[in-house]
Order: structure tokens, then C-alpha cells, then sequence
């Protein structure tokens, strides 16, 4: 809702996506930060940024299969090494510019999603996800066994370039990862705010009574899974040439737990909250990767292990939690406060 | 070429392996059976049960027969508290919160197996003798065989507490609908409860028939999601059912494994429970078994 005393006057002003001038400027603001992020921090701290754009673009979508179209799937980190591979497999059996190789990484992610998406026609609810279980083991039976994706061993892949120019620092990666995340999360604004997303909506909240409004509910589920396995398909590009080494084991089922913690703790069902969830659970488990040997060093007797488990216990701990006490995520709380603050000096 | 000895041989103890997944699976359905939680993290308490059983019979050198029984009471104690921590403040909550709590709990227990335990392999002590079965000319583990009689006996006595008890049909209640049961006066709590009570006693059952002589440490999880398949094909409500579904799976894979493996190449025996889960799942989600619902508006 908007602050107190301001009414849209035209349908563009309405469904504008920044209305206020406040807001212009926070977006501004946070747009400068972002490019000039480089100048700013040391090299890890960049690659752990350039970590949390390729994962927003893979959480983007999974917030909107599981968040928007209320899908649960345990297989995006399988839809991201399928982009991740088709992506390596062109870029060097190929040859292909990066500007093709990555889209073209995404079609397959999302043809590969589709298919499991398909399953909706007869089945829903849990049952789904366990079709995208099958999706994790099919996508390392697959890899290992076919010949083109070098097996166990994986594939090398030679950094992007553009018109000579070659993406191979630190720096340029980040920035090509910034664009693409950019216009990522401004087509997920787009999807959400528009037909689809509202269709996603409603087969979410009741998909008998969806069908009875004459929404199409297994195209529905299946457009869900197209548009969010293509996200973690683009995303899994990006991580080829920013890792530019793809192997199996990159993708696991834990990777997709991960993603799926991302979209509870930043809320379900808000683009903004996927972005935020990337963004807090990234920093915790890198808060756990720097401290924990520090914290060793302290107290040799707690062990190195212990540490990567603790992080687990945590991160077990905060789902439930969320999804216990706030299951609509962070975002939920930030809109309650922007909310009370917009009414401000109103009670209601 | 084809030796009828051979495939006998992998054709029996395929469908023993396939008993040891109907235990496994037992636990899945079990606990959907008394409360609609599909619990993603089954693997885990079957991890967390073997370590129960290798901390009391390894480290504190307990004989087997105090040592069993004090595992199955702490892995039962195990599910309580979890119901207690998290499931009792979930009651009429949606279905798909419930299954993200049980993904939760996947990390959570992992991460506290190996906060307690360490990610080292460890011995599990030999709880069968390892001395095969032999009968004419087909060899039989031992393990696998005496497993096999008490998932049989287990699968055919819970399905008879589920089906004609009152108290087992009060739980088949639950699972129905939430909101129904407690307006008949039922516990929903409390079936909840003793279903993951009884589903964590399960799992405990099946990582001592699984891991009886081999080693275990955390990644030995992994049977949970093997045994799923199992639990789809016989439909997630019947007991009874799983026993006939893990013998046809553990059969079918255990023959595709020794005869087209070596084919193609690569693990197509691990990968095929899988590729049979997508097919019932396209053909027929309710498995063999399973209640069909009906929605009407």
C-alpha cells in the first residue's frame, strides 16, 4: 500500500513498480551501491557477491514455482546444473558467445523443469516434489553416464567473451552476474504482477477453486516449473563461467534445501523476500565459514567438522522456526512495520 | 550365458533388499498413516537410530540385548521430542508447511548427527552372524533374511492395528483430515505423537538390519530416499501393501542391476527405483494400493 496521501491519478502511475520518490532514490542508491560494490570491497567479499547474485537468480525462480505457485521442488540445484551443463557443453564443444549460451542453458533447464512439471496432470501437493527428487537422481544418472558431460570428472570451460572482450576477472564476472540479476529479478516482477503470476497465486491458495474460475490449473503448475527450472537454468550458466568448472557433485539435493531455506526466510510469495533471504542466508553460512576456523584456533577442542555442522543445526533450526512462528518470512515483518509507519499518525 | 542359479540368486536377494526398503518405507507411511506429514527426513532417523545403536553397543559396551531395546526406547523418545519441539505447534496447519518443517528437519538432524557423532565411518557391530545362508546353490545373507521375516511380521501387525484397532483407526482418522478428527474427539496431538514415536522405533529397526556388520556415518541416509519408491508404489496408506511393493521393486531392481548394468554401463540399478517412481507417479500417484480420493466442490 502506499504512504498516506498519495493516490495514483492514471493507470501507469498504478501499476508502477517504484511509486514513490523515496523509493526512486533507495532504488537509486542501492543500484550505485551495487555497481560501485567492486571498488569497495576486497576480493573475497566480491566473490561472495558475485555468490549471492547467481543464487538470487536461482532463488527468483524458485520463489516462483514454490512461493507464487505454491509447487514444492526439492530440484532446482538439478535444474541449475542442467543450465550449468548445457551451458559448458556449448561454450566448448561449440564454441558458442556466452550471450547464447546462457539463454540457451535456460531453455533446456526449464524444458528438463517442464517435464516434471508435467506430473501435475495427475498428481498434486507432496507428491509433486517427489517427481523432482526423481528430477536430482535422474539429472546425476545422466551426467555421469552420457558421454558429452566428461563424467565424473567434469568440464573445464574457458571464460565468457564479448567482442574480445574477455570476462576472466573477478570484477568483469560480478558485473556480467550484476546484469543479468538485474534484468532477472525485473522479469520476475513482471511474471508475478501480471496474468501468470495472479494465475500462480490462486492455483497456490485453492487450486479446485482456480480451475472452477477457468484458470487452466495443470498448465498452470507446469508453466511454474517451466519459468522457475529456466531461472535456475540462467543461474547455473552464470555459475559456469563464474566457477568455469561444472562437476556433479556442485548439484546436489542439499544445494536445493539451501535454495528452498532462502525462499522461507525471506517469505514466501515476494520477490523482494527471495532477494533478502539470498542475501541473509549467504551471509550466515559465510559468517560460519570465516569465524569457524578462528573459533577452532580459540578452543582446538571442538574440531573443524564441527563447525560445517553446527551450521547445519543452525540453518535445520531456522526453518522450522520460520515456518513455525513466521511463515510468512522476513519480508512479512518488514511489511508490518512499513505498513504501520505509512499510517503514521492514523491508528488504522 | 543365462545361469538359472544366478538369476535365482539375484532375483531373491534383489527382493530381500526390497524388504529391507518396505521397513524403511513402513516408517514413511506409518507416520503419514497417523498424522498427513510426509517426512522428508526418514533417512536421517534412520541415521540417527544406527548411531543410537553404535554409541550403546561400541562405546559403552552394553550387551545386545539390553543394548537393542534401550535404542529402540531412545530412538522412540527421539520422535516425541520432536513432535513436542515442532509438530504440536503445527496442528491444522497447511500440508505444505508440515512437508517444509520435515525438510527442516532433514538439516537439522544431520547437522546434530554430526555435531554428536563426527562425519568419520564407523564400524556397526555385527547384530546378525555374517555367515551366509546357503540353500543348494543360492546364497543368502543372513541379515537380510532374518530382516526380511520381521519387516514381515512388523508390516502384517501394524497393518492390523491400523485397520481393526480403535485406536489404530482413531490415527487412519487423522490422516484423513485434521479438522474432522478433532472435531470427533480426537487427539490429533497425540497420534502424531506415536507416529513418529513408532516411525523413529521403525527406523532404528531397519538401520540395525541395514548397517548389522557394515559402517555407518552420516551418508548412510541415503536408503531414505531409496526406499521411497517403494513406499509410492504401494500407496502411501497401506502397510500391508509395502511389503508386496518393496519385494517387486527390490526384485526388479536387483535383475536390472545384474543384467543391464553391465550393458550400458554406470549405476542404472541405483537410478531405476526412480525411474519407476516418475512412471507410477504419471500412470497411477495412488500406487497399488493407496486411497484414491475424490474432490467435489
Amino acid at each position: 500500500m502506499d504512504p498516506a496521501g498519495i493516490f495514483a491519478t492514471s493507470f501507469a502511475r498504478d501499476a508502477a513498480l517504484v511509486r514513490t520518490r523515496p523509493q526512486q532514490i533507495a532504488l537509486a542508491l542501492f543500484l550505485a551501491f551495487l555497481v560501485l560494490l567492486p571498488l569497495l570491497f576486497g576480493p573475497r567479499l566480491l566473490a561472495i557477491s558475485t555468490l549471492i547474485l547467481i543464487s538470487s537468480v536461482i532463488v527468483l525462480g524458485l520463489q516462483i514455482t514454490t512461493g507464487y505457485a505454491g509447487q514444492i521442488n526439492l530440484g532446482q540445484a538439478a535444474f541449475m546444473g542442467v543450465g550449468a551443463y548445457t551451458t559448458g557443453v556449448l561454450a566448448t564443444k561449440l564454441a558458442m558467445p556466452f550471450w547464447l549460451t546462457i539463454p540457451l542453458g535456460g531453455c533446456s533447464a526449464a524444458l528438463f523443469g517442464f517435464i516434471f512439471g508435467l506430473s501435475a496432470v495427475r498428481i498434486k501437493g507432496f507428491y509433486l516434489a517427489l517427481t523432482t527428487i526423481a528430477a536430482q537422481a535422474l539429472f546425476h544418472f545422466f551426467v555421469l553416464n552420457l558421454p558429452w558431460f566428461g563424467g565424473s570428472n567434469g568440464l573445464t570451460i574457458d571464460p565468457a567473451s564479448l567482442f574480445g572482450f574477455t570476462f576472466s576477472t573477478d570484477i568483469s564476472i560480478y558485473y556480467l552476474c550484476l546484469a543479468v540479476a538485474a534484468l532477472m529479478t525485473f522479469g520476475a516482477y513482471g511474471i508475478v504482477r501480471g496474468r501468470y503470476g495472479r494465475a500462480f497465486v490462486a492455483v497456490r491458495d485453492d487450486d479446485v477453486a482456480a480451475g472452477i474460475m477457468g484458470i487452466d490449473v495443470v498448465a498452470t503448475k507446469a508453466t511454474a516449473f517451466l519459468v522457475g527450472a529456466f531461472y535456475a537454468g540462467v543461474g547455473g550458466g552464470l555459475w559456469a563461467y563464474f566457477v568455469r568448472f561444472v562437476a556433479v557433485d556442485q548439484f546436489t539435493l542439499f544445494n536445493s534445501i539451501w535454495f528452498i531455506a532462502m525462499v522461507i526466510v525471506g517469505g514466501m510469495g515476494s520477490i523482494t523476500g527471495a532477494l533478502v533471504g539470498v542475501v541473509v542466508i549467504k551471509c550466515i553460512q559465510e559468517g560460519f565459514v570465516s569465524l569457524g576456523p578462528s573459533v577452532v584456533a580459540q578452543f582446538p577442542s571442538i574440531g573443524g567438522d564441527v563447525v560445517f555442522a553446527l551450521m547445519n543445526v543452525f540453518l535445520g533450526s531456522v526453518i522450522a522456526a520460520f515456518l513455525i512462528f513466521e511463515p510468512r518470512g522476513l519480508m512479512h515483518r518488514w511489511n508490518i512495520l512499513k505498513r504501520s509507519y505509512r499510517m503514521w499518525p492514523f491508528p488504522y | 550365458m543365462f545361469d538359472p542359479i544366478d538369476f535365482l540368486n539375484y532375483l531373491i536377494n534383489g527382493a530381500l533388499v526390497g524388504l529391507l526398503y518396505a521397513l524403511i518405507a513402513m516408517g514413511f507411511i506409518v507416520i503419514y498413516r497417523a498424522s498427513k506429514v510426509f517426512n522428508f527426513a526418514q533417512g536421517e532417523l534412520v541415521v540417527f537410530g544406527g548411531f543410537v545403536v553404535w554409541w550403546m553397543v561400541i562405546q559403552t559396551g552394553l550387551p545386545l540385548v539390553v543394548a537393542l531395546p534401550l535404542a529402540m526406547v531412545m530412538s522412540a523418545l527421539f520422535g516425541l521430542a520432536i513432535e513436542r519441539i515442532f509438530f504440536s505447534r503445527l496442528v491444522g496447519e497447511s500440508g505444505f508447511a508440515m512437508v517444509m518443517v520435515t525438510i527442516g528437519l532433514l538439516i537439522l538432524i544431520r547437522g546434530l548427527i554430526l555435531v554428536l557423532f563426527g562425519p568419520q565411518v564407523r564400524p556397526f557391530p555385527i547384530i546378525f552372524p555374517l555367515k551366509p545362508v546357503i540353500i543348494g546353490d543360492i546364497l543368502i545373507p543372513r541379515s537380510l533374511l532374518i530382516g526380511a521375516m520381521i519387516t514381515v511380521v512388523v508390516g502384517l501387525g501394524l497393518s492390523w492395528f491400523f485397520n481393526n484397532t480403535r485406536a489404530g483407526l482413531k490415527m487412519t482418522a487423522v490422516a484423513e483430515d485434521h479438522q474432522v478428527a478433532l472435531s470427533m474427539g480426537i487427539s490429533v496431538k497425540r497420534s502424531i505423537a506415536f507416529a513418529w514415536a513408532l516411525g523413529a522405533v521403525l527406523s532404528t529397526l531397519g538401520a540395525i538390519i541395514y548397517l548389522s556388520g557394515k559402517s555407518l556415518n552420516f551418508l548412510a541416509s541415503d536408503i531414505g530416499l531409496s526406499a521411497l519408491p517403494v513406499a509410492l508404489l504401494a500407496g502411501f496408506e497401506s502397510i500391508a501393501g509395502v511389503l508386496l511393493a518393496g519385494l517387486i521393486v527390490g526384485a526388479v531392481q536387483g535383475l536390472v542391476t545384474a543384467y543391464v548394468d553391465p550393458v550400458i554401463g554406470g549405476a542404472v540399478g541405483s537410478v531405476f527405483p526412480f525411474v519407476i517412481m516418475l512412471v507410477i507417479l504419471f500412470i497411477r500417484p495412488t500406487g497399488m494400493f493407496g486411497w484414491r480420493t475424490i474432490e467435489r466442490v
